[in-house]
């Protein structure tokens, strides 16, 4: 018997009114994957994450993780069995700490107590540089620093699967570098990396599959190259730079 | 000598206001929730306090042993159950659930107890006191201020420094990041509510020994309660202890200068404060809980 992949995604439908953000979508993750997921803006690539992350229940369609239906769970309960996110617009708990903001993700999503708990959030804080901050307020910190809090929260919660949403958008190149270093990292060490982005070149620093969505379907997933440059996508990104920004 | 007295009388009289006003500060620092019914259950649980000191003939001090978790739960309940629904229609939803919470319980008591009006008896805790200075300092009051220093306290450290506080914060702050890592929202707001209704409960039974109470003493109790908090900062819980005493010094000196005067002076800095300092003496940056 196989083992069940990571996470599976069979026949998922989401609908607000008459636009569709998710269209039967299926795919399947490995443990220790690495996709990367690009599509032009209103593709559904955010809708996506909530749909797996728990904050969007589909319409129809089952999510599984390890195998196991988790399509009814909270967001809550998935963070806990694995499950970890950043959100596009960063949102951190803004009248806390930058070190309280990552325990709270220790304590609860990847259930360490006292001195452990401690040591995580810490550990956490040197791997995404975010270390001489940790006792500032969240609501002072700029955006490169606000970015790469959502990363260190979502790995505060020790996820099997993380799922980061545009982390590198509004970066300068040496502050995207250093996050494609600090991702490769995270996924170095197992955790699989689903990562939705606009700078692609980011992306091609990590993963080595990419999907490309459009109005709620997928229409490419395979080898991030062969994917750029097949037709149906090339058609989808007609005057865009997508094409030119893809290392040759 | 009389005003120096009027101004101890005053702090002190702060500290049975601020622990009323705690749980609704509480309520609204996490939740966003004014619960129009916070003085109501304070009434409530000063006439349970009364059933059981008659029924047990206990001291009344023992009486709080048993109504103050009573009413955590209850608060409890109350949130998951009853406001908690209401919230997630719309936040104004949830001013017209407690107010109905308001009137069921007035009519409740009314139908259980009657219109007369009750007061719980303490004792030598209510009549004794000591001297200071030449000041006379009642017992029960001293007691009620240290009580509310000590849930304030209590309560600021349980948010800053366990884990369950820090969730109630990051609930607070998002309630949908909180989820994402992991935070059960509903539970810990439950907690906080539970947290919330127990100090109303220590406060009901602290206003029951102050002074008598009928059942439908609890809108202008609230009225205390909403003043302390504004005075002090919404959400701010130092604020709130702040406010309760800035409201019972104007109370008290109000009324040195004409015993009518008293509450309407306390009404006047609030007032004055919603007109000059709206955002309240200590702002909310200070629920930041360093």
């Amino acid at each position: 018997m196989t083992e069940a992949p990571l996470l599976e995604l069979d026949g998922v439908s989401k609908r607000f009114g008459s636009i569709v953000v998710a269209d039967s979508l299926s795919l399947s993750l490995g443990r220790a994957d690495a996709v990367g997921i690009v599509g032009p803006n209103g593709a559904g690539k955010t809708s996506l994450f909530s749909l797996i992350s728990g904050d969007l229940r589909p319409n129809a369609g089952d999510v599984r993780l390890d195998g196991r239906s988790i399509t009814r769970l909270d967001p809550a309960s998935r963070c806990r069995l694995g499950i970890a996110r950043t959100y596009q617009v960063p949102r951190s708990f803004e009248h806390m700490t930058v070190f309280e903001n990552v325990l709270v993700a220790v304590h609860r999503g990847a259930g360490l107590r006292g001195r452990e708990a401690f040591g995580l959030a810490a550990q956490v804080l040197d791997e995404t540089g975010l270390a001489d901050t940790a006792n500032e307020r969240a609501g002072r910190l700029g955006l490169q620093q606000r970015k790469r809090l959502e990363l260190a929260r979502a790995l505060g919660a020790r996820p099997r699967l993380v799922l980061l949403d545009e982390v590198a958008a509004g970066l300068t190149d040496p502050e995207v570098e250093g996050l494609v270093q600090i991702v490769a990292g995270v996924r170095a060490r197992g955790v699989a990396v689903v990562w939705v982005e606009h700078v692609v070149r980011a992306l091609f620093g990590v993963v080595e599959r990419l999907i490309c969505l459009a109005a709620g379907k997928m229409i490419g997933d395979g080898e991030p190259r062969a994917v750029l440059a097949s037709d149906a996508v090339r058609d989808v990104f007609l005057g865009t730079d997508y094409g030119e920004v893809a290392p040759g | 000598m009389s005003w120096v007295n009027a101004v101890v009388q005053g702090i002190l009289l702060g500290g049975l206001y601020a622990l009323f006003a705690c749980g609704l500060s509480l309520m609204f620092g996490v939740m966003k929730v004014v619960n129009l019914a916070h003085g109501d259950f304070a009434v409530l649980a000063a006439y349970l306090a009364l059933v059981i000191v008659s029924g047990f003939e206990v001291p009344i001090l023992w009486s709080v042993l048993l109504v103050a978790p009573l009413f955590g739960l209850v608060g409890y309940v109350v949130q998951r159950f009853i406001i908690q629904r209401s919230l997630d229609v719309s936040p104004l939803t949830t001013l017209l659930v407690t107010f109905g919470l308001s009137i069921v319980i007035q009519n409740a008591l009314l139908e259980a107890a009657s219109a007369n009006s009750e007061s719980l008896q303490s004792g030598i805790l209510a009549s004794g006191s000591f001297q200071v200075a030449g000041l006379h300092v009642g017992y029960l009051s001293v007691l009620i201020f240290v009580t509310a220093t000590a849930v304030i306290v209590g309560l600021q450290l349980f948010l800053s420094r366990t884990s369950l506080g820090r969730q109630l914060r990051a609930a607070s702050d998002d309630q949908e990041t909180a989820s994402s890592v992991g935070v059960n929202v509903r539970h810990v707001f439950g907690v906080a509510a539970g947290i919330a209704f127990g100090t109303v409960a220590l406060a009901g039974v602290a206003f029951g020994m102050y002074s008598s109470f009928d059942p439908a003493a609890g809108p202008q109790r609230l009225i205390f309660a909403f003043e302390a908090v504004v005075i002090g900062g919404m959400g701010s819980l130092w604020g709130t202890l702040l406010g309760g005493i800035v409201l019972g010094l104007a109370q008290v000196l109000g009324s040195q200068i004409d015993p009518g005067f008293g509450v309407l002076a306390g009404h006047i800095v609030f007032l004055a404060v919603l007109a000059f300092r709206p955002s309240g003496l200590i702002p909310q940056v200070a629920q930041a809980a360093q």
